[in-house]
């Protein structure tokens, strides 16, 4: 190989953009591996598990940026218990010891204390960006410490997070002189903050491009945000109900006027359907649309809405939208690539909202569509194979029929025609989510077909454990398999064994795995942490030494090179 | 979460409609709930029919779903899988709707309304004409003659519905009485 000198080789480096790419030049030769190493400036780790927070800080000491998730994907959904793990203080410690120059932390599902946001707060004077999505355990006084100390705070983002409201103060304790806010984003804080505070914060930060208000910030104070925040791109609103009349209104729509560059709206929460005339007049040039919380704009105000929003690439709705609502958006927005259409009534005590009717329309309408998450009463497989014909760009399709197990309602056959169309025809697929009475062949269709697959989520489906065989002997390039309620058992589980080190984790619950089976894992693959994740109430009532036949509610298997860790709760035990 | 049962008709008006291939559709819905005007969240009645024509009895799918086909009202764990952070939202978006109670006189059952699914007093008038029964008189059709209905404003005095703009109404009304 021609020798190139080391800075002609990190130069190089420079033009890889992606984690992967950079992780594979690291195995080439030991030289490459350290220029890679000494030059990474961002750092991504899957499972907070799968490696030691300080073996990370060692490796890239030069390290800027850092992403770490923690919890299972299924733990969205209350399937992980409360305590279960994913602490982000040793990784924020073992940054504060070995990468003092951090300025950018990214963390999901971790349990975040306001210990820990105190300590990120006073340990890296170049920090700019904190991102935290999905995240638990810290409250307004852990924000405190971030506005108080960070200074050239660039971005605040939290998204979807569980924080306890101790307060108002926290957004005054942004000082005078931060003025270098470029994103803020509170949208998910229960609490009020103080209106004056955040009317100065935007006005002194120049640069503030996207500001998503919680729900406590009222339609008079966003009309006053507005007015001095005309350059915004991203807007999300907080409540947007009037309540002192026609006056706040025309103030509201004179200041929508001013926002020229604003190309992405959400929230609206509490919205009136009346309301929503005021952001006509920027329909025209919005790119990203949320309305999934405004479950009182249904049907004909919607697609009032709807129509002047041409250049929508990416439009987030409830399913009172409904199947005709559907139309509409696909004979307007041309552009679209990503819909999500969420269940406005999630216990399902009436009207079908959303059909296999409405998912084909939006198909011959938006030939650009690549990413889909939509919830529906019913689907066909007639349908699922016109989606697949019109739409071959999917990179992530996920599909979640609300009634576990429904056939094709036309044919009554499974769903494993339509399914198996989609992989077929789309070869970029990367994320699938299945749903509606499947069985084994839907496993294999994937299995064959699916060949850029990383995350597969099962719920409800399958026959045997040759389903699962299909899959894991299929996807090459699987990295996260969940599955629920499936009648897959320990021969699945133990039928290769060797591909597990191959992906970042495998989640069963509610399947037929046995104990037995577990141990059987562990014993063979010592590279893989294997936990056993005992429902918390059944826990009194659980023997004291299960026996091996005893089928295991929970697992999480995944790859690591820490060994089992020593902060799992009682509940877990890890084989 | 408190189940409640009441007098009311399911609130639908599903029509069948018509399917890929032009053919019918039954009625989708086979879970009963509570009438959703009471504007109330309630558990399903989780009913499902089985796959035995499909001969697969035997097979440890059809069984696996069996076994959830529980006769009592249980809601499954983390299904649909919707984030624990939206259902969330969205139970704090029924609570905040803004409903308004409804009696007529006479009538010993009052109905709820949701001021905010209404964008005028026409749409009012109509959900109201559809709720409360109407006396067969001389066969008048026009629901905004036939009622009366009147608010109970902060002094507690009784006001006819319709003289103010509907957006400064949405608000402040809190109880109605249709005569």
């Amino acid at each position: 190989m021609t020798y190139f000198p080391e800075e002609v080789v990190e130069h190089i480096f420079d033009f890889l953009s992606s984690h992967r790419d950079r992780n594979i030049v690291s195995t080439v030769c030991k030289a490459w591996y350290r220029v890679e190493r000494l030059s990474r400036r961002s750092v991504f780790v899957g499972n907070c598990y799968a490696v030691r927070p300080g073996r990370v800080m060692a490796r890239f000491p030069g390290m800027k940026c850092l992403s770490v998730k923690g919890k299972p994907h299924f733990a969205d959904f209350n399937l992980v218990p409360h305590d279960w793990g994913g602490f982000a203080l040793p990784w924020i410690e073992a940054a504060a010891r070995g990468c003092p120059s951090l300025e950018e932390l990214r963390l999901k599902r971790m349990v975040v204390s306001d210990e820990s946001l105190e300590l990120l707060a006073r340990s890296f004077p170049n920090f700019k960006a904190l991102v935290l999505v999905s995240c638990e355990g810290f409250t307004t006084d852990g924000l405190a410490a971030i506005a108080t100390h960070c200074r050239g705070l660039r971005e605040l983002d939290l998204q979807e997070n569980e924080v306890e409201d101790h307060g108002r103060q926290w957004l005054s304790c942004f000082p005078d002189s931060c003025t270098s806010l470029e994103s803020l984003n509170f949208a998910c804080l229960k609490g009020e903050v103080n209106a004056g505070a955040l009317e100065r914060l935007v006005a002194r930060c120049v640069n503030l491009r996207s500001l998503k208000l919680n729900r406590a910030i009222s339609v008079e104070s966003l009309a006053r945000i507005l007015a001095r925040t005309p350059h915004l791109v991203e807007l999300g609103t907080g409540s947007f109900t009037i309540e002192h009349g026609a006056e706040a209104y025309q103030r509201l729509i004179h200041a929508f006027q001013k926002c020229k560059s604003l190309k992405s709206l959400s929230g609206f929460w509490d919205v009136a359907p009346r309301c929503m005339q005021s952001i006509y007049s920027i329909c025209p040039n919005l790119t990203v649309l949320n309305l999934s919380y405004a479950p009182a704009i249904q049907g004909a105000d919607l697609v009032k809405l709807i129509r002047h929003c041409f250049k929508l690439q990416k439009l987030w709705v409830l399913d009172c939208i409904r199947d005709k609502g559907l139309a509409v958006v696909a004979s307007t927005c041309k552009e679209l690539q990503e819909l999500r259409v969420f269940p406005s009534d999630i216990y399902g005590t009436g009207t079908a909202a959303v059909t296999e009717e409405g998912l084909v329309a939006i198909s011959s309408g938006c030939s650009k569509l690549n990413s889909l998450l939509y919830f529906c009463h019913q689907m066909t497989n007639a349908a699922l194979i016109t989606v697949a014909k019109n739409c071959p760009h999917f990179t992530r399709f996920r599909l979640c029929i609300l009634d576990p197990g429904k056939p094709d309602p036309d044919t009554n056959q499974p769903l494993d025609e339509g399914f198996g169309a989609i992989v077929r025809s789309c070869k970029d697929l990367r994320r699938l989510s299945l749903s509606g009475l499947l069985t084994d062949k839907v496993f294999l269709y994937i299995g064959e077909y699916a060949a850029r697959l990383e995350m597969l989520s099962i719920a409800f489906a399958g026959d045997s454990d040759k389903g699962m065989v299909y899959v894991l002997n299929g996807c090459k390039n699987l990295r996260k398999l969940e599955i629920r309620d499936s009648p897959f058992g320990d021969a699945a589980l133990l039928e290769n064994v060797g591909k597990y080190e191959t992906m970042r984790s495998l989640w069963m619950s509610s399947c037929d795995v046995t104990l037995g089976g577990c141990k059987a894992l562990a014993a063979k693959m010592p590279r893989l942490n294997v936990e056993v994740i005992n429902d918390t109430d059944e826990s009194d009532e659980m023997e004291e030494n299960p026996s091996d036949m005893h089928k295991v509610e929970k697992m999480y298997v995944y790859r690591t090179l820490a060994g089992a860790r020593n902060d799992a709760p009682e509940f877990v035990e890890i084989l | 979460m408190e189940l409640e049962l009441g007098l009311a008709l399911p609130g639908s008006d599903r029509t069948p409609e018509l399917g890929v291939h032009g053919e019918k559709r039954a009625s989708l819905c086979r879970k009963r709930g509570v009438d959703e005007m009471l504007g109330k969240a309630t558990l399903p009645l989780f009913i499902r029919k089985d796959n035995d024509e499909d001969g697969d009895d035997d097979s440890r799918q059809s069984k696996h779903l069996q076994e959830l086909n529980f006769s009592g009202s249980r809601v499954l764990v983390g299904w649909p899988p919707v984030k624990m952070w939206r259902r969330k939202s969205d139970d704090c978006g029924r609570r905040r709707a803004n409903c308004v109670k409804v009696n007529m006189e006479g009538v010993a059952i009052g109905r709820k309304v949701d001021l905010c699914l209404h964008d005028s007093y026409q749409a009012l008038f109509l959900t109201l004409g559809q709720m409360f029964p109407k006396k067969q008189h001389d066969g008048e059709e026009s629901d905004a003659a036939y009622y009366k209905v009147t608010y109970e404003d902060e002094d507690g005095d009784w006001m006819l519905v319709g003289d103010v703009p509907w957006e400064l109404s949405v608000l402040k009304h809190k109880h109605k009485k249709a005569k």
